[in-house]
């Protein structure tokens, strides 16, 4: 330990109160930023993660074009071959395929036009589309004729579990397909949009009705995490779409739910809003303190000034306590933000209100703040930043010190 | 044959019933070359359409006919039966193929039915469905509901005269009448002087060609000269069209009224 | 005597009571600024959910919200209107209409809407339609055939201004119904499906395609205060025939409801977190003055002040920081809350053309006075309990410890 750090460090504990009060500020700061950035980006992950799994997946195989004209001849012949690749990929959490048909849905005297998909039992482990059954219960694949019907449908068809719907469609060849099914569940997502549409039947029965073979339109990707998707669409970009020459193309999440990214955009900067009025009140919290601490200290400033201390080398070791200070302060703050946020990250946070908004969205009624690189680093950096600039006003003052009537002073 | 499309309860009347008197003044106003002014002009187009449609269409008639569906991956042929009475009420039903036998549609007005014998339904088509193609092909079920429309909706004009087979051919262009539910900007008909329409063309308000029917082959059918095949196409690609043959037909026998009811629908097939 | 002390000794060293002064100011600006701009969000949204066709209170016919066809519809029109007229409070603004579901279709495309037959003139005064047509014009009342379609539905049908739609409905015979009408403007609302999801054509076009006569399917009522509508709408459950149905907005959007009070609790916690951070530099703050003053104070007490007036002294000190820096804190909240009244603060930059949730884009501030005093009274309670520890510690100087500090 060089001279100069033993003496700032000595300054410090001089006077322990204020140098821990200063530290505090600096602490609790730091726990703030990296709760609420925690906060934030947990509830976007939340959120992406529900809509996905609520519908689309993070990725999708289908065939070209299908996105965009949701014809029923744009199938993926051989989905088993996705399967296997999938299979081997490691940030592959789950996958499941669908397929869908426009028909049409008919009661006894009700009828509606809507898309009706095939599901399989992977839907289980990649979807959370079992959660949502409010009534009646979920569909297995070797059930046949059974169906869940979104709740909105369900009313407007007026029927219950238990109660049969015709379904009248075309299939893949053009052949007329029609059936009669049971409807087994409900489904409330509480998205009006799906809601109001949703038709699910077991994928093996799906592609009877519609003369599909194997094929299906979609293959569902679920990745281990959000960070993977990106290396995991290019890997399957060149390995399945490749393969294919082009026949097959893998979308993400932003593709298959164009908006989401961009609300959560504005979700964002309202936050930063936020952010900066609570970046002024953390701003002036520590300049405070350190500019008190300054006027504290002019007396003994002065007097080193007075017995010939360079003004230089004074406003070296003023800066060393400071970075002492924000170094410690910081540290608490980083292990005590940490700590926070993984003990809420792990129960959970309940807002009052935020349950109907959460049903609403589909999203859990929990707001799980998670920790992460990002919001550590944003959180300290932003902290560091304050304190460094905040830390130049006092050293400016010192620089204008005049020895005698600094000592005078006070 | 001719007997198997038609229904038991339903007699043929022999004969064509012409009507004279139209007959006549259609004649006249051919005969006359240029219109003399626009109002007649109008008056006569609408008329030749008029004729045509009835023509077309008979007082009534029943038929079997063959439907090729084209796209570019994929065809597939299906034969139905088809009664027509007036221009309101029409019934099809499937024969072949077999998976789809029994497959029908009721047009009463406005509004359709449909039926299929593996469920035993008959369902309503909401309106969303009207706007749907027919059973796949390039008809929508609007075209089979709303095939009374052109005469009704359209101020028609004639626009042109051309030749077809040495016979005189009156090209129409037809505007929809503001109010008319019709989502076309304008058709074009090009109808011969013995009624015969050749072609029929669909195009959306910005004068871009949607689709197009036109007929072919023509020659007596069923005691009338009529295009065999019916071609819709859809675009100007020439990727996805329609094709439907008459394969038997006869017109103009007695059909009541209470046969397109949906008790029909469920039977006609068998 | 204590008030005039206090007072004195703030100003004696002005430095650090402008330091002081500062903390305070920021902190109470920044729990101002914050609920009104959390405000801002949702009143905006409820102005937003209120404009888009809700109003204040709906009546319809019971079972319409169920099943909304044009067969559920109200038959007494001219009688409900003269009751409203009659009972509802003086500036209230009411609109009929006629609402179903149905196709719109062209040459190439068709979706399904919901059509709402309008009444132009009476419209305008309380939904956004007439305020948001971005091409063409408004509806005319004279115009049987003109339609207003939303950006997004114009998009999906592929069509323009100036095109033919044909509608397509179930009448109250359960026929179905088509006409054409011609787009005479396009609307762009807050949320996309918004735009996907509404046509508007006049309430007589609506009641002559659906065969409705003089019928209608909704009255929409606008209050002149939104904080009466719950009452109102009482008031109108009891008059009204007991076939009909009364919704206050609180049950049509319940999503905003919560939305409501979900932000009312992330306010409450922020005044905690800027409160918090407020805090460090206060006591830090008060502390060092004390402990600058630690000769005068150990003087005091050695010339037999008690340590309660010491408390006293410092606390009304303390008191009066507060009182100046809230005023300061409130002034400043002020200024910057009407400075953006009118502009308000763009984020739409960010957002790009669609929209997913209800969130605004553009935020306008909104003050609400009873979370100013809130934040006053936080401030000044809280403030002053924080500033008591500094305020024991300087009672409990003794007289050496004083003197022994240099």
């Amino acid at each position: 330990m060089s001279l100069y750090s033993y003496m700032a460090w000595r300054n410090i504990w001089r006077n322990p109160r204020r140098s821990l009060l200063t530290m505090g500020a600096i602490a609790f700061a730091t726990v703030i930023l990296i709760f609420m950035l925690s906060l934030q980006f947990g509830n976007y992950s939340t959120i992406i993660d529900s809509v996905v799994k609520m519908r689309t997946g993070h990725l999708q195989v289908q065939a070209t074009g299908y996105q965009e004209n949701r014809d029923i001849h744009l199938a993926v012949a051989d989905p088993s071959q996705v399967a296997a690749t999938l299979d081997r990929a490691p940030e592959v959490s789950g996958f499941t395929f669908r397929a869908h048909a426009f028909a049409l849905v008919s009661s006894d005297n009700r009828s509606y036009g809507t898309v009706v998909t095939g599901i399989s039992d992977r839907e289980l482990t990649t979807s959370s589309l079992a959660r949502t059954i409010s009534e009646g219960r979920f569909l297995t694949e070797d059930e046949g004729a059974q169906a869940l019907v979104g709740n909105i449908l369900a009313k407007n068809l007026r029927v219950k579990p238990g109660d049969e719907v015709a379904l009248l469609g075309q299939g893949l060849d053009g052949s007329v397909a029609a059936t009669i099914v049971t409807v087994r569940g409900i489904l409330s997502s509480g998205q009006d949009q799906f809601d109001r549409v949703s038709f699910y039947i077991p994928l093996p029965y799906f592609q009877e009705l519609f003369g599909m073979g194997e094929a299906v339109h979609e293959i569902v990707v679920i990745a281990e995490r959000l960070e993977d998707v990106a290396g995991l669409k290019q890997r399957l970009e060149e390995e399945v779409a490749g393969d294919t020459g082009r026949a097959l193309r893998v979308l993400d999440w932003k593709e298959l739910s164009p908006g989401l990214l961009e609300a959560i955009t504005l979700d964002l900067m309202t936050g930063f809003l936020f952010y900066i009025v609570l970046i002024v009140v953390v701003a002036f919290s520590i300049s405070n303190t350190f500019i008190m601490a300054i006027f504290e200290r002019k007396k003994e400033l002065g007097l080193m000034l007075a017995l010939g201390s360079r003004p230089a080398r004074l406003t070296g070791i003023l800066f060393l306590e400071y970075g002492m200070l924000t170094t410690l302060g910081l540290a608490a703050g980083i292990l005590i933000g940490c700590l926070v946020t993984l003990y809420f990250g792990a129960y959970g946070i309940q807002i009052p209100g935020m349950a109907e908004m959460a049903r609403h969205y589909g999203v859990p009624e929990r707001v799980f703040p998670q920790l992460s690189f990002l919001s550590v680093g944003i959180g300290s950096g932003l902290v560091v930043g304050i304190s460094l600039c905040t830390s130049l006003i006092p050293v400016w003052k010192v620089r204008r010190l005049r020895p005698v009537p600094a000592m005078a002073e006070g | 044959m001719i007997y198997d499309v038609c229904p038991p309860t339903i007699h043929l009347r022999k004969g064509m019933k012409v009507m004279i008197g139209q007959a006549v003044f259609a004649l006249l106003v051919i005969l006359s070359g240029a219109p003399v002014c626009p109002a007649a002009d109008t008056l006569a187009a609408e008329h030749i359409v008029d004729t045509a449609i009835r023509y077309y269409r008979g007082q009534s008639s029943a038929a079997i006919m063959d439907m090729k569906i084209v796209r570019p991956a994929w065809s597939r042929e299906l034969s139905l039966k088809a009664w027509t009475k007036g221009q309101k009420n029409s019934l099809f039903t499937i024969i072949s193929p077999p998976k789809d036998e029994g497959n029908g549609t009721l047009k009463k007005g406005d509004e359709m039915w449909t039926y299929n014998p593996k469920i035993n339904r008959i369902i309503k088509l909401p309106p969303s469905m009207m706007s749907q193609s027919w059973m796949g092909s390039d008809f929508s079920n609007d075209d089979l509901a709303k095939s009374d429309s052109i005469v009704e909706d359209y101020v028609h004009r004639l626009i042109g005269a051309e030749f077809h087979e040495g016979k005189r051919v009156h090209v129409i262009q037809c505007t929809p009448k503001p109010g008319a539910a019709v989502v076309w900007g304008k058709q074009v008909l090009k109808i011969r002087e013995d009624h015969i329409l050749l072609l029929q063309e669909f195009y959306d308000e910005d004068n871009r060609l949607v689709k197009f029917l036109t007929g072919t082959q023509i020659e007596p059918v069923g005691g009338k000269v009529f295009p065999r095949f019916w071609t819709m196409q859809k675009g100007t690609d020439g990727r996805d069209f329609t094709i439907v043959a008459y394969r038997e037909v006869r017109f103009d026998m007695e059909i009541p009224d209470d046969f397109f009811t949906r008790t029909s629908l469920t039977n006609a097939w068998r | 005597m204590l008030l005039q002390l206090a007072w004195r000794n703030i100003w004696r060293n002005p430095r650090r009571t402008i330091l002081i002064l500062a903390a305070v100011t920021i902190a109470v600006w920044s729990m101002v600024f914050s609920s009104a701009l959390m405000r801002g969000i949702a009143d905006q949204m409820v102005r937003n959910g209120i404009a888009t066709l809700t109003g204040h209170i709906q009546i319809h016919q019971q079972g319409f919200r169920d099943d909304p066809s044009a067969a559920m519809h109200m038959k007494n029109p001219t009688e409900l209107k003269q009751t409203l007229q009659d009972h509802l409070p003086p500036g209230a603004l009411f609109s009929a209409r006629v609402r179903t579901n149905a196709v719109a279709s062209n040459a190439r495309h068709s979706g399904g809407v919901t059509l709402v037959g309008i009444d132009p003139d009476r419209e305008k005064k309380l939904s956004f339609v007439s305020s948001s047509i971005i091409s063409g014009n408004y509806l005319d009342a004279e115009d049987p055939y003109g339609i207003i379609i939303g950006t997004s539905l114009m998009n999906s049908l592929k069509t323009r201004v100036g095109n033919k739609l044909v509608v397509m409905a179930q009448d109250t015979r359960q026929k179905m119904s088509s006409r054409a009408f011609r787009i005479t403007g396009e609307y762009r609302a807050e949320l996309e499906a918004t735009e996907k999801e509404f046509v508007f054509i006049t309430l007589p076009a609506a009641q002559n395609l659906l065969k409705m006569d003089e019928a209608l399917s909704e009255i929409c009522i606008v209050l002149p205060d939104r904080e009466k509508v719950r009452e109102t709408a009482a008031a109108l459950a009891r008059i009204l025939p007991k076939d009909h149905e009364i919704l206050a907005w609180q049950e049509m959007l319940p999503l905003v409801t919560a939305t409501l009070r979900l932000y009312e609790s992330i306010i409450y916690l922020w005044y905690l977190v800027a409160f918090t951070a407020m805090a460090f530099g206060l006591v830090n703050t008060f502390l060092m003055a004390v402990l600058e003053r630690i000769r005068e104070f150990g003087l005091l007490r050695a010339l037999g002040m008690k340590s309660r007036w010491i408390i006293q002294g410092v606390m009304t000190e303390s008191f009066f920081l507060l009182v100046i820096g809230i005023a300061l804190g409130n002034a400043l909240g002020a200024i910057s809350v009407i400075g953006l009244s009118h502009t308000g603060i763009d984020l739409s930059v960010f957002a790009g053309g669609t929209q997913y949730w209800g969130l605004p884009k553009i935020i306008y501030p909104v003050l609400l006075a009873s979370d100013a005093i809130l934040v006053n009274g936080i401030v000044l309670v809280l403030g002053l309990l924080v500033s008591g520890y500094p305020a024991l510690k300087a009672s409990h100087f003794t007289p050496v410890e004083a003197m022994a500090h240099t």
